[in-house]
C-alpha cells in the first residue's frame, strides 16, 4: 500500500505542477509549435527542438522541458498528417507512413488515416507515459547502486547501441560519435584546470557551445541541402473527402495492429533505447508478418497507418525513460533535449526521481495533458495544418537562417558562435554528402564530459587499473552490450542475415 | 567513379583531422598535481580511435575491402529496416550554395556592426532577390515584420538581449 500512496502522491503533485496556468500554456505552445516543425517540410524535429532551446532559456528547468516535451510530442504527430496528405514524410520516423497512408488518401480515405494516426499515437502515446510512471522510479532506484565504473559502460554502450543503428556505415557512424566526443573535449578541464584544444581563444576556454554545434550541424546543413536543389517541387497533396470517423470495420482493424504497434515501439525505444524511426519501421515489419490484412499492406491497409504511428510514439516516450532515469539519450532528439537541461544547469539521471519530484512528475503529468492537448489540434484543425505548405521553401529557408544566428546569438552574445555555426553548417553538408550521420556527433558532444569524468573517478577508485570495468559484473554486462552492437553488422558477413541483426542489439 | 574519389579525398582528411588531434591531445600540459588518468588521457584514447577508424575508413575506399563484400542492395536493405537517412542528390547547384554561405558569412559579421534588425532586414531581402524577386511587396512585409518587429518582441517584451547596432540612438 505503501507504494500505491506514493505512486498517488506522485501524480497529485505532477498534476498540481503542470496544472498551473503557466505551464498549461506552455504545453500548449510547445504542441501548437511543435505540430508546425512536424508539417514543415524539411524541418525535422531534431532540427526544431534546437531551433526553439533559445525559447527555454528564461525558463525554470520544469517549465522548460514541459515546453520541449512539448514540441518533441508535436512533430512526431504533425510529420503524419504530410505523409498522409502529400506522401512527404515531415521526419524519418513517418517515412513508413507514406506507404499505406498516402494510398488511403488516394482511396478517399484520407480521413480515416488521419484519425487512425492521431488516435494510434495518442494511445501509444499515453501507454508510454503510463509505464514511464510505473518504471521510471525503479530503474532510477536500479541506477542510483551504479558507481562510476557502471555509468562509464551504461554511456559506452548507450553510445554503441544508438551508434550502430545510426546509418549505413558503422565506421562512419563511429567516427561521428568519436567526432563529437572529440568536441567535448575543448575547454577547461573541469579536474585539473588545464585548458584543453584552446587555441589561445579565451571564448573557447568553456568548451564549444553545444547548440553551436547542434543548430549549425542540422538547421544549417538543412538550409545548405535545400539550396543544392531549389526546383521548387511543387508538392501535390490531397484533399480530406468525406468524414474523419472510422467505421466499425475500421475500428476493428484498428485495435490489434495499435496495440502490436505500441507494444513494440515501447521495446524498441523504452528498452532497446534505439528512436522512433527505428521503431516504426520494426512495427511495418510486424504488421506485414502478423496481420490478418497483410496482402493489403501498401495499397491502403488501415494497419500500416496505425502500427507504424503508435510505434514512432510509444518509442518516444519509450525513450524519455532513459533520458529521465539514467541520464542516457536514446536519440537524437532526446540528445539535444539532454543538452538543453545541462545547459539550464540540471542533470537528469537516477538522481531525479528523489531530489526533484516536481520536475518530473511534472513533466509525466504534462505529457498526458499534451498528448490529449494534440488530439484536439489535430483532427478538427487538419485542414489548417496543410495550408501550411503553401509556404514557398525560399522563405522558410530565410526563417530558418534567421531563427539559427538568434537563437545562437542569445546563449553567449558572441558574434565568434555565429560563424563556428556557420562552419558547422558547412561540415553538416559535407557530412550529408558522404552519408555521415550527425546524430551520433551531438550524442558525443553530450555525453563526453561526463563519460570522462566518470573514468576518471573509476580510475581513482581502483587506483589506475583498467580492471575495474570487467570486475563488476553489471559493468562487464554493459561492455559486452557494446561489443556486441559494434559487431553487429560483421556477424552478417559470416552470413547470419538481416534478422538477427535487429534481434541482436535489443537481446544483446 | 567520381563518388569514390571524393570519398577518398574525405577519408585522406579525416585521417589529417585524427592525426592532428592526437599530436594536439599529447601536447596537454600536465597538471601541477598528479592525477590517475591526467587531463590528456581521455583525449588520447579518442584520438586513438579516431585515426584507427579512419584508416579503416581509407582503406575501405582504396582497396574496395569490408564494404565491397555487402552488394549495394544489401546495404539499402539494412538502410532501410533501420531507419536511415535518405541519401542526398549528389548533383549539387553550386552557385546557389556559395551565395547561401556567403550570405551566412555577411550576415554573422555585420550582426552586430548594423544590429539585428537590419542584418535581417538585408538578409532577408538579398535572399529574396537572388531565390525569388515575384513577390516583393509580400516578402518585403514579411522582411519588416521579421526584423523590426521581432526585434521590438524580443528586446522589449521578452527581455532578450540583441544587438541594436545602428538602431542605438533610439533607445530610450
Amino acid at each position: 500500500m505503501d507504494f500505491l500512496s506514493n505512486f498517488w502522491g506522485n501524480v497529485t503533485l505532477g498534476f498540481s505542477v503542470a496544472g498551473t496556468t503557466m505551464n498549461l500554456l506552455l504545453c500548449f505552445i510547445g504542441v501548437f509549435l511543435g505540430t508546425l516543425i512536424g508539417v514543415l517540410p524539411g524541418i525535422g524535429p531534431m532540427t526544431g527542438v534546437a531551433l526553439l532551446i533559445p525559447l527555454t532559456f528564461s525558463l525554470k528547468p520544469t517549465a522548460a522541458i514541459i515546453l520541449m516535451a512539448g514540441i518533441y510530442y508535436g512533430a512526431m504527430y504533425g510529420g503524419s498528417t504530410t505523409s498522409i496528405l502529400v506522401n512527404t514524410p515531415g521526419e524519418s520516423s513517418s517515412v513508413v507512413t507514406c506507404l499505406d497512408g498516402y494510398q488511403m488518401a488516394k482511396k478517399g480515405r484520407a480521413g480515416q488515416a488521419l484519425a487512425a494516426a492521431a488516435i494510434g499515437s495518442f494511445i501509444a502515446g499515453t501507454f508510454a507515459t503510463l509505464m514511464l510512471m510505473l518504471f521510471g522510479p525503479w530503474v532510477a532506484g536500479i541506477a542510483l547502486k551504479f558507481g562510476p565504473p557502471e555509468f562509464f559502460s551504461l554511456m559506452l554502450a548507450g553510445l554503441t547501441v544508438v551508434t550502430s543503428l545510426a546509418g549505413r556505415s558503422l565506421v562512419k557512424a563511429l567516427f561521428a560519435t568519436l567526432f563529437g566526443l572529440a568536441i567535448a573535449t575543448m575547454g577547461i578541464d573541469n579536474q585539473s584546470g588545464v585548458p584543453r584544444f584552446v587555441f589561445n581563444n579565451p571564448e573557447l576556454m568553456d568548451g564549444l557551445e553545444f547548440l553551436v554545434v547542434a543548430i549549425g550541424l542540422f538547421a544549417l546543413c538543412e538550409v545548405f541541402v535545400n539550396m543544392a536543389d531549389m526546383k521548387g517541387a511543387v508538392m501535390e497533396r490531397l484533399s480530406i473527402k468525406g468524414s474523419l470517423w472510422m467505421s466499425k470495420e475500421d475500428w476493428k482493424r484498428f485495435f490489434p495492429s495499435c496495440i502490436r504497434g505500441t507494444l513494440s515501439g515501447f521495446f524498441v525505444g523504452g528498452i532497446a533505447g534505439a528512436g522512433a524511426a527505428v521503431a516504426s519501421f520494426v512495427s511495418y515489419g510486424l504488421e506485414k508478418k502478423s496481420s490478418k490484412y497483410r496482402d493489403e499492406l501498401g495499397h491502403g491497409a488501415i494497419e500500416g497507418v496505425t502500427g507504424p504511428e503508435s510505434a514512432n510514439n510509444a518509442a518516444a516516450g519509450g525513450s524519455l525513460i532513459h533520458l529521465l532515469c539514467l541520464g542516457i539519450p536514446g536519440s537524437g532528439t532526446t540528445a539535444i533535449m539532454l543538452g538543453a537541461l545541462l545547459m539550464i544547469g540540471l542533470q537528469p539521471g537516477p538522481l531525479l526521481f528523489t531530489q526533484q519530484p516536481e520536475f518530473v512528475w511534472g513533466l509525466i503529468a504534462s505529457m498526458y495533458i499534451g498528448n490529449t492537448l494534440l488530439l484536439v489540434l489535430n483532427l478538427p484543425l487538419v485542414g489548417m495544418w496543410v495550408k501550411l505548405l503553401d509556404i514557398p521553401l525560399y522563405l522558410l529557408m530565410m526563417f530558418i537562417i534567421m531563427f539559427s544566428f538568434l537563437g545562437v546569438y542569445t546563449v553567449n552574445n558572441s558574434v565568434q558562435d555565429l560563424f563556428l555555426m556557420v562552419g558547422f553548417g558547412v561540415i553538416g553538408y559535407l557530412m550529408k554528402r558522404l552519408d555521415i550521420p550527425a546524430a551520433p556527433v551531438i550524442l558525443g558532444i553530450v555525453l563526453g564530459k561526463l563519460m570522462e569524468e566518470k573514468m576518471r573517478q573509476s580510475l581513482v577508485i581502483s587506483d589506475g587499473s583498467l580492471m575495474i570495468f570487467i570486475n563488476r559484473p553489471i559493468s562487464l554486462f554493459l561492455l559486452l552490450l557494446a561489443i556486441v552492437a559494434i559487431t553487429n553488422p560483421y556477424w552478417k558477413q559470416i552470413g547470419r542475415g538481416v534478422r538477427r541483426l535487429l534481434g541482436g542489439a535489443p537481446a544483446g | 567513379m567520381k563518388e569514390n574519389r571524393e570519398e577518398g579525398i574525405a577519408s585522406i582528411v579525416l585521417i589529417i583531422f585524427s592525426a592532428a588531434y592526437l599530436v594536439g591531445a599529447f601536447f596537454i600540459p600536465m597538471p601541477v598535481l598528479k592525477q590517475q588518468l591526467g587531463p590528456g588521457g581521455f583525449p588520447i584514447a579518442i584520438g586513438f580511435a579516431m585515426l584507427i577508424l579512419a584508416c579503416i575508413y581509407a582503406w575501405e575506399q582504396f582497396r574496395g575491402g569490408m564494404t565491397a563484400k555487402e552488394s549495394e542492395e544489401e546495404i539499402e536493405k539494412r538502410a532501410a529496416i533501420i531507419g536511415a537517412e535518405e541519401k542526398i542528390e549528389k548533383k549539387a547547384d553550386l552557385k546557389t550554395m556559395g551565395f547561401i554561405l556567403g550570405l551566412m558569412l555577411l550576415y554573422a559579421f555585420f550582426f552586430e556592426i548594423l544590429g539585428y534588425a537590419i542584418a535581417t532586414f538585408l538578409m532577408f531581402m538579398a535572399g529574396v532577390f537572388y531565390l525569388d524577386r515575384r513577390h516583393l511587396v509580400r516578402d518585403g512585409v514579411i522582411a519588416v515584420v521579421s526584423s523590426f518587429v521581432l526585434y521590438y518582441i524580443f528586446t522589449i517584451l521578452l527581455r532578450v538581449q540583441l544587438p541594436a547596432g545602428l538602431l542605438k540612438f533610439l533607445e530610450y
